[in-house]
This record gives C-alpha cells, sequence and structure tokens, in this order.
C-alpha cells in the first residue's frame, strides 16, 4: 500500500517536472514546438516500451467511438499551454489553476452527461475551488 | 536566457483555469479508449495524432523560435517523464488506492514539487517565492478538489 502510494505521488511529482522541462524547452523555441517535442519523444518511448512488454493492440481497440482518438490534438494544445503559462505565472501557480480547471468542469460535465453525484458536495467543492482561485489572483507577481 | 517577466495578469489565471477544462476532455477520450484498448494504446494513440496535429500546427502557424542557439537535449525529454506518469498510475488505479486515492496523492506530489521547483527557480525557469496568499488559495482548491474526489460522485 505504501509501496503504490508512493507511486501516485511520483505520478505527481512527474506532471510537474513534465511541464518544467517543457517549459524549459519553450524559453529556447516555441510553446508549439515544445508540444511536438513532447508527443514525438514520448510517442517513441512507448513505442519502445509497449514493444518490449507487449500487449499495445490488446482488447477490442476499433471497438471504441470515433470521438475517443480525438485526445491526441487535445493534447497538443494542453502541453502547449502549460509550456507557456509556467514560465508566466510559476510552477504553481500554473499548476493550482490546472487543478482547478479540471475539478470544475469535471463537475460540469458530469452533470451534462447525468452521472450521479452528490449534489451538497459538488456545490461545497466548486464554491472552494472559486474562492481559492479568487485569492491567487489578487497576488502581487 | 531572457525570461518573460512574472505576471498575475487575470488572462494569465483565465488561460490556466480553461487549459485545466482541456484535461477533462482528454481525460474523457483518452479513458473511453483505454476501455476498449491496452492502457497502452490509450497513451499510445494520443502521443501519434498529437505528433501529427502539433507538426501540422507548427507548419501553419510558423512560430517564432525564441533563440538561434540551440538549448542542451535533456530539455527535450519532457515527453518521457509525461509517459512514465500514464504508466505509474495504470499501476496505481488497479491497487487499493483506486481513482480518488491516484489523483488525490497525485495533486499533493504536483503541487509540493512545484511550490519547491518555484522556490529553487529549477530548470532555469524564473524564481518565485511562494507568499501566506499562494498557501490560502492552495488549501482551498485542495480543500475542494478532495471534496469533489471523495464526495462529489457519490449519491
Amino acid at each position: 500500500m505504501i509501496f503504490f502510494a508512493a507511486l501516485a505521488i511520483l505520478a505527481g511529482v512527474l506532471v510537474s517536472l513534465s511541464r518544467q522541462i517543457n517549459g524549459r524547452l519553450a524559453l529556447s523555441t516555441s510553446a508549439m514546438e515544445s508540444s511536438f517535442w513532447n508527443h514525438l519523444v514520448g510517442l517513441v518511448f512507448i513505442t519502445c516500451v509497449a514493444l518490449a512488454v507487449g500487449g499495445l493492440f490488446a482488447g477490442e481497440p476499433a471497438q471504441a467511438p470515433w470521438w475517443a482518438y480525438l485526445g491526441g490534438p487535445v493534447g497538443v494544445v494542453f502541453i502547449a499551454a502549460g509550456s507557456w503559462l509556467i514560465a508566466r505565472i510559476g510552477a504553481a501557480q500554473t499548476a493550482l489553476m490546472i487543478i482547478a480547471g479540471q475539478m470544475i468542469s469535471g463537475v460540469v460535465l458530469d452533470i451534462i452527461m447525468g452521472a450521479p453525484g452528490n449534489m451538497w458536495a459538488r456545490t461545497l467543492g466548486v464554491a472552494l475551488i472559486l474562492a481559492g482561485m479568487w485569492v491567487a489572483q489578487g497576488r502581487k507577481p | 536566457m531572457s525570461q518573460p517577466e512574472l505576471s498575475n495578469h487575470p488572462l494569465h489565471f483565465a488561460a490556466a483555469f480553461g487549459t485545466g477544462g482541456l484535461l477533462s476532455f482528454m481525460v474523457l477520450f483518452n479513458g473511453t479508449l483505454a476501455a476498449y484498448g491496452s492502457l497502452f494504446f490509450a497513451s499510445w494513440v494520443p502521443h501519434l495524432t498529437g505528433s501529427v496535429a502539433a507538426l501540422l500546427f507548427l507548419l501553419v502557424l510558423r512560430p517564432k523560435r525564441a533563440q538561434a542557439a540551440r538549448p542542451p537535449l535533456w530539455v527535450y525529454l519532457g515527453g518521457v517523464s509525461g509517459a512514465v506518469t500514464v504508466m505509474l498510475t495504470s499501476a496505481t488505479l488497479n491497487s487499493a488506492l483506486a481513482l480518488s486515492g491516484t489523483i488525490a496523492l497525485g495533486l499533493a506530489g504536483q503541487m509540493v514539487f512545484s511550490l519547491f521547483a518555484d522556490m529553487r527557480g529549477l530548470f532555469g525557469l524564473p524564481q518565485r517565492m511562494p507568499m501566506w496568499r499562494d498557501f490560502v488559495a492552495l488549501a482551498l482548491i485542495i480543500a475542494g478538489s478532495l471534496i469533489l474526489i471523495f464526495f462529489g460522485s457519490s449519491t
């Protein structure tokens, strides 16, 4: 259990590390070029690991709906935006605002898609996040 | 190396917030792929289509390079770090941590390392010392996130 908890924390550290390295690359090139290298190098890496481990095409991937294949282009904009923002508002603010955006849009998506949920918890959670964004935004640079 | 000025421009905060919204769609799309194919496939496909999309964006937009000099080679390794993240979370998702524990601990790791990086100005990014205001904002946003993660989706 402690081993898996450490892995989960490390995964979060690597999210931030990746954004910092991409942000540094964007300082030398551009945010979009940084996003391109992030995807290409990641692709080569995943291909190598998948070839070593096997099972890349396991399951029924052809049965997936067409829109499930749209994650790549969205990810390009996501990585480019993160690379651009991190040098301007810092790693912590970038991470915090992205988390806030993910959480609140997740609630909206859940409600639109009719996922069951506790309305009180959703309201309190969103209210706390909005309050936090308001506090963060009032900071001097 | 020339660095952009650190700012607290509301547009930058709004852009970061909107960027987080993109993440929700990525989780939905890639998670649906993982429901039909392997977790490798669900990460391999967006990297493949993303590489093509980014190349097209570069060809159309032709962004100006910020510096003529070549950066050190390690700055090209951000994608490896991102790919390892997917593999780690696929391991923890199937443990007792499940999805909510994986997300909650991931948020903690991400915030602690981000604050550390800001304080030290790691990797040539601008140094930025957190103020009390930042910790209040952090506490509010993380508290709200934990409530949503652990109580928001149960009836």
